[in-house]
């Protein structure tokens, strides 16, 4: 009973983290920027959420779409005035200038918000529900179903829209698409402002389930980074099919190993990934 | 020519004026996280040092021998990294010249920092670092205003003694930075000696977020107690998953940080109700202060500064400028190993302890003060006798109003 209760909220937390990576890979995959600012992007959408909870009384779940909006304006002008600028430049250039955006978010949130511990905390936070013996908490399961809804509108976007053809166009050749009338600069934009939205959806959901302070987002950055390199920049599913990887895998870690050891697995399971996958489909969009 | 002439007369002005200022001076420096992960009780360290070092000026400031003396601060930002608060005591020393140092917040940076002290033979007089080992390596310059870390536990214990049902079993989780660490091999050993048997003992990953494994285990082995160590950023995350995965200890659940905290209070709203934690400090107006008037006095005088209630943190922050202040007094002079003498030797009543007076080791001996939350209001359990009245067994989750 206990494994099976601790494989449940090893699932139910991979789904969370499996939405936390999907913006960055989405962005890695077309814009090639590993984005170290993703985890900062969802950090500032846990503000905004917690923000429109505990001063304008908006119910957090009904709070996540203007998060989202609002980050995919923030993401958008970012990419638009300053990300397209290096955008083809090597990527150490991209890692600086992400690592530097990364800073600056961090450090204007403590001036803004102060180190003070914020949790979300809606009156139904502890709610929960025993099905089989197993204890099901209500915000960790609406944050498994959430990532999944927002990883098949994601994989519809792409798959099924012109927006989305034309960003994948722009990552496949970017020649070609500028031949068929696709202007990268907005396409770029659009994109980045998607993964920052994905982000803001995350960050709500994040303070529901843990607390924010402007700190978090240097661990949740590793996090992701490790999610999208096990899932793969190809497609959305497979990306919460890593986070629900790494959230078994640690809670699994935590049950046999001790709680000490689920950082060293998250991150060997990345070398384990990095050697025994093709690097060619790393590459691939 | 001529203005060139008076450009050097200037600049020596200059030069011969400053060290003449710098002579009725002391100044202690400290590294301290002012951003960062723990930036949020790095503050408290910040403003107590800067509260008192202003109180004692506004009164005159010290003497040295018959000279009269004010103090000043230099405080630097370590950015919660461990790495650069050595670094900036290096700095402090050798190129800001401080006369004595106060110390950081938590024991990991205290442990580190203290061999800078050491190894130039400058007193430092830190209270935000509890852990035994600490202490343990036979250095003469590293004084410490906060208790064991192993005795955090101590009251506690004595209290389930005398409590109806006591508990019989209990979980023990622990970060594994050096201070719960700590904690957590002075409290088997205590709840051994008192009949207490251990049938969950975990340790978790210092920042750890999720506590859900732990908790699963917690709620199979149907506890009557669960006894906790680490931060309280953990301790949040700790509380809120218990209440997500209903896991409830027969007894009681207690923390060893976060409790006394205004933030810990702000961040649970009702679900910090019931809590236990402990505090070394209470401001009670029975703590006499030579500068505040007593400890009452003093929280007024901080929160009116600050906008924010002090905690054991602050005033053990307090009273290591004080210690500074009555050692220096004593010794009579600024030698290093003089006024580190004088620490050794030294028992004076302040806002935060009465006596406020070093070990052998130097560190302080204080009881912890049980503390409860009951109805969003901190209340004092238990000390040697009870005082408040606890609310307890802690009822389950969903048995609350």
């Amino acid at each position: 009973m206990v494994l099976a209760q601790i494989l449940f909220n090893g699932i139910l937390l991979g789904g969370l983290y499996g939405l936390m990576a999907l913006g960055m890979a989405l962005v890695w995959g077309v814009l090639n920027i590993v984005n170290l600012a993703h985890g900062a992007m969802i950090m500032l959408g846990g503000y905004i959420v917690f923000c429109l909870f505990q001063y304008a009384h908006v119910d957090p779940f009904a709070a996540l779409p203007i998060a989202m909006l609002v980050m995919f304006g923030v993401g958008f002008l970012l990419q638009y005035c300053l990300l397209n600028l290096i955008v083809r430049s090597a990527l150490l250039n991209t890692l600086l200038i992400t690592f530097g955006l990364d800073v600056v978010i961090t450090y204007m949130a403590q001036l803004i918000f102060t180190a003070d511990f914020r949790a979300i905390n809606p009156p139904y936070a502890g709610a929960n529900f025993s099905v089989f013996g197993l204890t099901v908490p209500l915000i960790r399961l609406a944050a498994f179903l959430i990532a999944l809804v927002l990883a098949g509108a994601l994989w519809a976007l792409l798959n099924l829209m012109p927006l989305g053809r034309a960003i994948r166009a722009t990552s496949q050749n970017l020649t070609a698409a500028r031949l068929y009338g696709v202007d990268p600069r907005s396409v770029y934009a659009i994109t980045f402002g998607i993964g920052a939205a994905l982000a803001g959806a995350a960050g709500g959901l994040y303070g529901m389930i843990s607390n924010l302070t402007p700190y978090i987002g240097a661990s949740l950055t590793a996090k992701s980074f490790v999610i999208a390199i096990i899932g793969g920049l190809n497609n959305p599913f497979n990306v919460i099919l890593g986070g629900l990887v790494v959230g078994i895998a640690e809670s699994l870690a935590a049950l046999y190993l001790g709680p000490t050891y689920t950082d060293a697995i998250s991150f060997g399971l990345l070398v384990l990934v990095l050697v025994v996958r093709p690097p060619r489909s790393l590459r691939a969009a | 020519m001529k203005r060139l002439f008076t450009a050097l007369g200037a600049a020596a002005l200059v030069a011969s004026a400053a060290p003449a200022q710098a002579d009725d001076v002391v100044t202690l420096g400290a590294s301290v996280q002012l951003t960062g992960a723990t930036a949020n009780t790095g503050r408290y360290y910040r403003d107590a040092y800067q509260l008192t070092i202003d109180t004692i000026n506004a009164a005159g400031g010290i003497k040295v021998g018959s000279k009269p003396y004010k103090l000043a601060l230099q405080i630097l930002d370590n950015q919660s990294d461990v790495n650069l608060s050595v670094r900036q005591y290096v700095e402090l020393i050798t190129a800001d010249k401080v006369n004595f140092l106060l110390g950081p917040f938590a024991s990991n940076f205290a442990l580190n920092d203290s061999s800078i002290a050491e190894k130039y033979q400058i007193p430092m007089v830190q209270g935000g670092g509890a852990s035994t080992q600490i202490y343990t390596r036979n250095y003469k310059y590293i004084f410490g205003t906060l208790p064991p870390a192993d005795d955090y536990y101590v009251s506690t214990i004595e209290m389930f003694g005398k409590l109806d049902p006591k508990p019989q079993t209990a979980a023990l989780v622990a970060a594994d930075d050096s201070f719960d660490v700590s904690v957590a091999a002075g409290t088997r050993k205590h709840l051994a000696a008192a009949g207490i048997k251990i049938v969950v003992d975990q340790t978790y990953r210092e920042g750890g977020t999720d506590f859900s494994s732990i908790l699963t285990q917690i709620k199979a082995a149907n506890v009557d107690a669960i006894l906790w160590a680490g931060h309280e950023t953990e301790a949040l995350n700790f509380i809120r998953q218990m209440k997500g995965l209903a896991v409830s200890p027969k007894d009681y659940y207690g923390f060893t940080v976060g409790v006394p905290t205004e933030d810990f209070r702000h961040a649970l709203g009702k679900d910090a109700d019931y809590t236990f934690g402990m505090t070394s400090w209470l401001p009670s107006a029975d703590l006499k202060d030579r500068w505040f008037g007593d400890a009452a006095d003093f929280a007024t005088a901080y929160e009116k500064k600050f906008s924010y209630a002090p905690d054991y943190h602050a005033a053990s922050g307090a009273a290591d400028v004080e210690t500074f202040a009555y050692a220096i007094e004593k010794a009579g002079s600024l030698d290093p190993k003089a006024v580190r003498d004088a620490i050794a030797a030294i028992s004076f009543d302040s806002l935060y302890a009465a006596p406020t007076k070093f070990g052998g080791n130097g560190q302080i001996v204080l009881p912890q003060i049980v503390i409860q939350v009951q109805s969003g209001a901190l209340k004092t359990i238990f000390t040697d006798k009870f005082i408040d009245k606890p609310l307890y067994p802690i009822p389950a989750w969903d048995k609350r109003g």
